[in-house]
């Protein structure tokens, strides 16, 4: 499936030689890539490669070096941005219903008083587009990982999203949960014009509905649309080079990136109709 | 006009000498302040930053002595200042809450007892100020108190919903455009001028008991966040007043502060058995 790219598609986010090291440690190396506006892009890599400390240096808040500059808005505003975190940590003893969590980051009218009609009434519609009407009035910390994760998702739809981000997305939920949630955002992305950028470390599913592909391990791997960067060839070539030191000139560019844990699986997807 | 209303409405004789009208007045303005700050304190998990607040005091007040200030000016200031050092070392580094708050506080205590080393007779009033007294509470406090309490309501009315944001989890907080950073500011020095305020009103070691009591109450009585604000209110008010009255029976003869913690410390324990029976009928 996925969406194919016909047009040059303009830039949604541009990582240019960003470099976090935390502790002395090298997180992100030099990191340069492009988001494509409108698509799906993920970034995929082995556990431990980056991507969520890429993620948090494109919401600032991790300090990096270099530069990230995001596309601003359709009406030329300061892009708007959704994130939809890999776990949500927080005090599951607090009592919240779900009705109030949607309408904190919109209602000034302190919650004592209640959801006014017309907060609840946009809640409802976004828990409706999340599948998940239902939740409304149930307790926050009761909710189960993959409910949890539709609310967070409905809670970042709130934001008209110019730039949807989402931090391992089906961690925590079933295979078939997984397979729901990433049609759902196909749908969503398709109707609502965003930008999406996933981070996955081993998702085949998440990736099949990709339209662009960042392969990372500390730096940029490989980068462009699946059919290109997720051939049997890139990677044979890669593991080749990995293996047999072929051409070890050309290894500091090219170097083991997308591990077998990472890109094996995908490849697999590729060879499917 | 306060203490008729007062009269009619609480019609104990206890209640007849002003200096317990003036007493009960400063409480219902306090208690519910504390309380309400509390529940943030609850939701951020900042017990601890209360407690290292209220031992600034300690340091405020030598600082006042020694410079012939008068100290309640120098405790708050003081508190104020440590309230958001805390917070901008806690920002700034990776370290836990609690770590940064540990080093804060035995930093503050340490400098309070080194100035107050130097220096026996500033020992003596310091007394005075540690173990405060709500029944000796000037029309100065009073004044100071109702301005801290309008200004707690307006942040509190503009902040709840953003403050429950950040509690609940601040990264997420900030990519959704809630100005992270000047909420808990402002947090933090607001918190630090209800914590030094209730020392000098109840004394140091009651203070966190005043925030942290009614909150913890009302987490486990309320079903949603802003059910939450009202039951802090009503455990905080109604322990005020019921301490108050309490302690000035002929029987008890108790210090007020010790009272009104205790009336809401069976706050609390009445709600433990509201949640157990919660779960009993839930499974």
């Amino acid at each position: 499936m996925g969406v194919p790219v016909e047009r040059p598609d303009p830039i949604a986010v541009a990582f240019e030689e960003v470099t976090v090291t935390l502790g002395g440690v090298p997180i992100l190396d030099k990191v340069t890539a492009t988001v494509p506006a409108g698509g799906c892009t993920a970034i995929v890599g082995p556990n431990g490669a980056g991507k969520t400390t890429l993620l948090l240096a494109l919401l600032g808040q991790v300090r990096c070096t270099g530069e990230i500059r995001i596309a601003p808005g359709a009406d030329g505003a300061a892009p708007r941005i959704g994130y939809v975190p890999q776990r949500l940590l927080f005090d599951r003893g607090l009592p919240m219903t779900v009705m109030e969590f949607m309408v904190m980051g919109r209602q000034r009218l302190p919650l004592w008083f209640g959801v006014r009609p017309r907060h609840r009434e946009r809640a409802r519609a976004l828990l409706a587009t999340v599948r998940a009407e239902g939740l409304a009035d149930r307790q926050l910390g009761a909710l189960s990982g993959g409910e949890m994760q539709r609310v967070l998702l409905a809670l970042a739809l709130q934001q008209d999203p110019d730039l949807l981000i989402l931090d391992e997305p089906a961690a925590g939920v079933d295979f078939q949960g997984e397979q729901i949630f990433c049609e759902l955002l196909d749908d969503l992305r398709l109707k609502h014009a965003f930008t999406q950028l996933i981070v996955s470390h081993d998702l085949p599913t998440v990736t099949h509905h990709s339209t662009y592909v960042i392969c990372l391990n500390h730096k940029v791997m490989a980068a462009g649309p699946p059919r290109e960067v997720l051939t049997n060839e890139t990677l044979t070539a890669t593991f080749g080079l990995h293996m047999g030191l072929v051409a070890s000139h050309a290894m500091p560019e090219a170097g083991p990136g997308c591990t077998a844990s990472c890109c094996s699986p995908l490849c697999n997807l590729e060879t499917k109709p | 006009m306060t203490a008729t209303l007062i009269t009619t409405l609480l019609p104990f004789e206890c209640l007849a000498p002003p200096f317990m009208q003036q007493a009960l007045l400063g409480l219902v303005l306090l208690a519910p302040l504390a309380a309400t700050m509390g529940v943030q304190v609850v939701n951020f998990r900042m017990a601890f930053f209360a407690d290292a607040i209220s031992h600034s005091a300690f340091a405020g007040v030598a600082l006042g002595l020694i410079f012939a200030v008068n100290p309640h000016w120098t405790m708050l200031l003081f508190g104020v200042l440590v309230g958001i050092g805390i917070m901008a070392v806690q920002r700034g580094s990776s370290l836990s809450t609690d770590t940064v708050i540990g080093v804060f506080f035995s930093a503050v205590v340490a400098f309070g007892l080194a100035v107050v080393s130097r220096d026996r007779t500033v020992a003596r009033d310091l007394q005075r100020f540690l173990y405060g007294d709500i029944l000796t509470i000037d029309d100065q406090s009073i004044l100071f108190l109702k301005l801290l309490f309008v200004g707690i309501l307006l942040f509190q009315w503009l902040g709840y919903n953003r403050m429950l944001y950040i509690g609940l989890n601040p990264l997420l907080a900030e990519a959704h455009r809630v100005r992270v950073a000047i909420y808990q500011y402002l947090f933090a020095a607001l918190l630090s001028l209800v914590v030094i305020f209730a020392v000098w009103a109840v004394g140091v070691l009651l203070v966190t008991a005043l925030l942290i009591v009614p909150a913890a109450t009302a987490r486990n009585l309320a079903r949603s966040a802003g059910g939450m604000f009202w039951w802090a209110l009503v455990v905080s008010l109604t322990s005020a007043v019921a301490g108050l009255i309490l302690s000035a029976q002929e029987w008890a003869r108790t210090a007020t502060g010790a009272t009104v913690i205790l009336v809401a410390s069976a706050w609390f324990a009445a709600s433990l058995s509201v949640t157990a029976l919660r779960g009993r009928s839930r499974a």
